[in-house]
């Protein structure tokens, strides 16, 4: 129903209101867009805009670096396309970003998420680029201002959190190879106009000759990385005694003189008489005609090598096949009689035909494929191989071993163990699993990494400078990021504090269960460790945990308090606490005010950004606070021990995941298989 | 560091575009961490699961019962007690094997094994309750299936060979391995899930089969990889001991 009456009202050309609602058009940004007729820049697509965009283009306007306003109004004598719109690199496209959407039938997919990832980082590029050059980034004040200033926006949030939690994930610029979004200025038949953004094309000339037409490619071609690719167009008019329209796809350098289809490496479906063109001017019977608002669909499944058309949203079957898998395809259309238009929907907006259940059924059956694949495992030279359920046991205790999860691979062990004796009915099981080598090494690093997931980084730090002391020395990014974690942890417990006082009431003891098992054991070997550095003074490291609060102050205080402080008491504390914590921020800021790295500098302003929240947690900065964050630090230092130690520093599981992500990749990148498959979101959340 | 890496892959440029494209991709811990997990609880590790959660402070899924339940039933169809097993089973749903004929038959058909094993483990043994079971429990649901009854027959064939000397045939041997209990049980545990609404299959799996579907499709297509693609699941000593190519050093046989 809904997919019907879409079209329809798409091709009653009122579209621009009915699709993207989003936050509607304020009146601030619909001046601009009035200022600019429809064939604007790249920039020019108000529909789409949201709010988040709105504020930066406002932002951006009073800036003196290519404001928005200022770049559309340049762009509208030129030929305002280049190639560079949007995606190309080297160009800071400052305000200009273009809207990034993603057709229905390619969310959740590989290709998409480069494809954001791609768009976030210009994002960032951008805010970057401004802030750079605004007067007084840096200091706490305006950090924390223009926090305010993007507050909607939750890319910064995740960016502030990439920054300080981990490095952000790489992105192949090449891979990520955009999808069309608009029909091409610098592409077409000079007699077409480009209208509604690029989207909407006519034919303005007078009649064509019998063997010439226009016709007009798209931005970019259909990127293989997607499986499938498809596009629809509606006809929004046929012309006075037209409908000599062809829709399809060729190469780029194909002549846009002739209608689709006719040339080589030119494919299209064809109006008039419904047949399908390719490399030749006689067609093949292949659907009905089409003509005014008809909506017509075109799909190359880059698997296996076909193209297909619907028409209305019914599938009319493979129109090509044998594709070549080393050529450039666009998305072309032809026409050649005056008046006729036709409006492209490259999945702005819903699509007539279920595109998305073919694409499902498409996935679908390749999962199937995987599902069925097995082999068998060579896990250890000299012995036979093993099946997969072995296989896999080895899998899991490697990692465990290798992650320092002491207990559970031990626990994981005896279970694999008990199970398999069950299973031959004897004592004498033959054993595949192989066993984890525990040593003292994991020990220490669960300590270690314990310590950081209660939050409890002067410990970590303790431990580490006692059992690793290089480990810190020769990794000074993890160092930094613990230094700041630590701050954060400060605030953190800063407002747990407050909160409480504020509640007068004091809150039940939080889910604190994993930090208080084993204290004694953990107590003991505090207090011999203690003796130990004091005895040895360790160096010039000793500094690290010296620095800050007192362990006995910051250790268990939520439990703590929930005992028996009176208000009084509390506020002692706070007022303590936060004395701290600002003199141990003036501290951090001091140690590296002056490292020049531009990560380090990001990570300082977001964390400091925190302190001027009067509750952090509901401001925008309160993804720092997450308990989640200490995850990626625990692992980056577990990481780094290891490394420090001579073993790897990746498990073989995480090989496993590694290899696996790049043959994957190697099967999508000429649209194969692989293009329909996520690793992470399908096999791994 | 970087520089180094690059100079000692540079030698073989095509091993080096893959292995880029290997160390591009970073594994989350979480994600790891959420498959180990994920492993633990729906293939019934539950000792592990536990101190696992607490290692990695992640939470533990809510569903200890049935988790123990899944337990039980692997442990009483590896150990041969069908009986207890398909009790249990139904104790947890009974319509889990009255909407799966397949499964129900599978695990009828252990128990015959089970009944022949200790029937012929001597010579002077009755054979009788091995015959009643078949005639009265599996012989009416493979007169509705071919499969079914060409197992069926198959099992019952073991009555006359069992007891021979000398090797068995192979489709014999299988029908005695343990694998095949484990095989069932792990059915038996797939099915369970996909009726509480979860996914049947463990992530790990799914992604160990991926691994070996990826590989298999890639060389097939002729991909620019590596002719040897090492886990490190040995000893890290070992395998850097092990020359290059070396296929004795594979993790991953592509049979």
């Amino acid at each position: 129903m809904f997919r019907r009456s879409s079209y329809a009202s798409v091709a009653a050309g009122n579209s621009g209101q009915s699709q993207n609602s989003g936050p509607a058009r304020s009146g601030a940004f619909s001046h601009l867009a009035a200022s600019n007729p429809g064939v604007g820049p790249p920039s020019a697509h108000p529909s789409t805009h949201h709010a988040r965009h709105l504020s930066r283009s406002l932002d951006a306007d009073g800036h003196p670096h290519g404001s928005m306003s200022s770049s559309w109004r340049q762009g509208q004598g030129h030929a305002p396309y280049s190639g560079t719109f949007g995606y190309a690199a080297g160009m800071p496209h400052d305000g200009a970003s273009p809207l990034f959407f993603v057709p229905s039938y390619l969310r959740g997919s590989k290709h998409a998420e480069r494809l954001e990832e791609a768009h976030k980082k210009r994002l960032a590029a951008q805010r970057e680029y401004r802030s750079n050059h605004s007067s007084n980034a840096g200091s706490l004040s305006t950090s924390s201002s223009s926090v305010n200033l993007h507050k909607l926006g939750a890319s910064h949030r995740g960016m502030a959190h990439d920054i300080v939690e981990r490095a952000p994930p790489f992105v192949d610029d090449q891979s990520a190879a955009p999808w069309p979004t608009r029909w091409n200025e610098g592409d077409k038949y000079i007699q077409l106009e480009l209208e509604e953004y690029g989207r909407q094309a006519k034919f303005s000339g007078s009649q064509k000759t019998h063997d010439e037409a226009a016709s007009v490619r798209a931005d970019y071609p259909m990127p293989r990385q997607c499986g499938i690719y498809y596009y629809e167009v509606t006809v929004v008019s046929k012309g006075k005694d037209g409908r000599m329209i062809g829709v399809g796809f060729s190469g780029p350098k194909v002549a846009l003189t002739r209608i689709p289809g006719w040339e080589p490496e030119s494919y299209a479906y064809h109006g008039d008489d419904g047949q399908c063109f390719s490399n030749t001017t006689s067609g093949k019977p292949y659907g009905p005609k089409f003509g005014t608002l008809d909506v017509i669909g075109c799909g190359i499944n880059f698997r296996t090598g076909t193209a297909f058309f619907t028409k209305n949203g019914h599938f009319l079957g493979t129109a090509f096949r044998d594709l070549k898998t080393d050529k450039s395809y666009y998305p072309t259309i032809g026409m050649k009689k005056p008046g006729e238009t036709l409006k492209a929907n490259f999945g702005q907006e819903p699509f007539a035909f279920d595109i998305d259940k073919m694409v499902k059924a498409e996935k679908a059956a390749i999962h199937v494929e995987i599902a069925r694949s097995r082999t068998v495992y060579r896990i250890e030279k000299d012995k036979p191989p093993v099946e997969e359920t072995a296989f896999i046991h080895s899998l899991v205790g490697q990692y465990l071993a290798h992650d320092g999860y002491v207990e559970t691979a031990r626990a994981f062990g005896e279970e694999v163990i008990e199970e398999a004796r069950a299973l031959t009915n004897d004592g004498d099981a033959d054993l595949s699993y192989v066993e984890a080598d525990e040593d003292i090494d994991a020990i220490n690093r669960q300590k270690i990494r314990a310590a950081i997931l209660e939050g409890d980084i002067d410990k970590a730090l303790k431990h580490t400078n006692a059992y690793y002391p290089s480990v810190l020395r020769e990794n000074e990014n993890i160092y930094f990021k613990l230094r700041c974690r630590k701050f954060i942890e400060m605030i953190r417990r800063t407002n747990e504090l407050s909160a409480q006082l504020q509640q007068a009431v004091p809150t039940p003891p939080s889910k604190r269960s994993t930090a208080s098992n084993g204290d004694g054991d953990e107590y003991g070997f505090e207090m011999e460790l203690d003796d130990h550095l004091n005895a040895h003074h360790n160096g010039g490291q000793q500094r690290d945990w010296e620095m800050g609060i007192h362990r006995a102050d910051t250790m268990d205080t939520e439990d703590r308090l929930s005992l028996d402080l009176d208000t009084e008491d509390m506020e002692a504390r706070l007022n303590k606490l936060t004395q701290e914590t600002i003199s141990y921020g003036q501290v951090l800021k001091q140690e590296f005010q002056h490292d020049p790295r531009r990560e380090v500098k990001r990570a300082l302003e977001d964390t400091f950004a925190l302190i001027a929240y009067e509750n952090v947690g509901e401001s925008s900065l309160a993804p720092l606070l997450e308990r989640g964050g200490r995850v990626p630090v625990a692992e980056e230092l577990n990481g780094a021990i290891l490394v420090s130690l001579g073993k790897s520093s990746s498990a073989a599981l995480e090989r496993l995941v590694q290899q696996t992500e790049a043959l994957v990749g190697e099967l999508a990148d000429d649209g194969g298989p692989g293009a329909f498959i996520n690793v992470g979101r399908d096999f791994l959340q | 560091m970087s520089s180094s890496t690059v100079s000692v892959s540079a030698a073989t440029p095509t091993q080096h575009h893959f292995q880029r494209r290997v160390d591009e991709t970073k594994p989350s811990k979480s994600d790891i961490n959420f498959v180990i997990m994920d492993y633990l609880i729906s293939e019934g590790y539950p000792k592990a699961a536990e101190k696992f959660a607490k290692e990695a402070n992640i939470q533990l899924p809510r569903e200890e019962e049935p988790i123990q339940a899944r337990v039980e039933i692997r442990k009483a169809i590896h150990a041969g007690n069908i009986d207890t097993a398909i009790n249990k089973i139904n104790d947890l749903n009974p319509q889990i094997l009255d909407t799966d004929s397949a499964l129900h038959f599978a695990l009828l058909r252990l128990q015959l094994i089970e009944l022949i094993r200790v029937c012929t483990t001597n010579a002077d043994a009755d054979i009788t309750p091995a015959l009643n079971f078949a005639s009265s429990q599996l012989a009416p649901r493979a007169a509705t299936n071919p499969d079914f009854l060409k197992d069926l027959e198959l099992t019952m064939s073991l009555l006359i060979f069992l007891p021979t000397e000398g090797a068995l045939q192979p489709q014999f041997a299988e029908l005695l391995q343990p694998s095949l209990r484990r095989d069932v049980a792990s059915r038996v545990n797939e099915a369970i899930l996909t009726n509480m609404g979860m996914r049947g299959e463990a992530r790990l799996r799914s992604l160990v089969r991926l691994r070996v579907w990826a590989e298999d499709k890639a060389r097939a297509a002729g991909k620019d990889i590596p002719p040897a693609m090492p886990l490190g699941l040995q000893d890290a000593d070992e395998s850097m001991n092990e020359g290059h190519g070396n296929s004795d050093a594979l993790d991953i046989m592509v049979s």
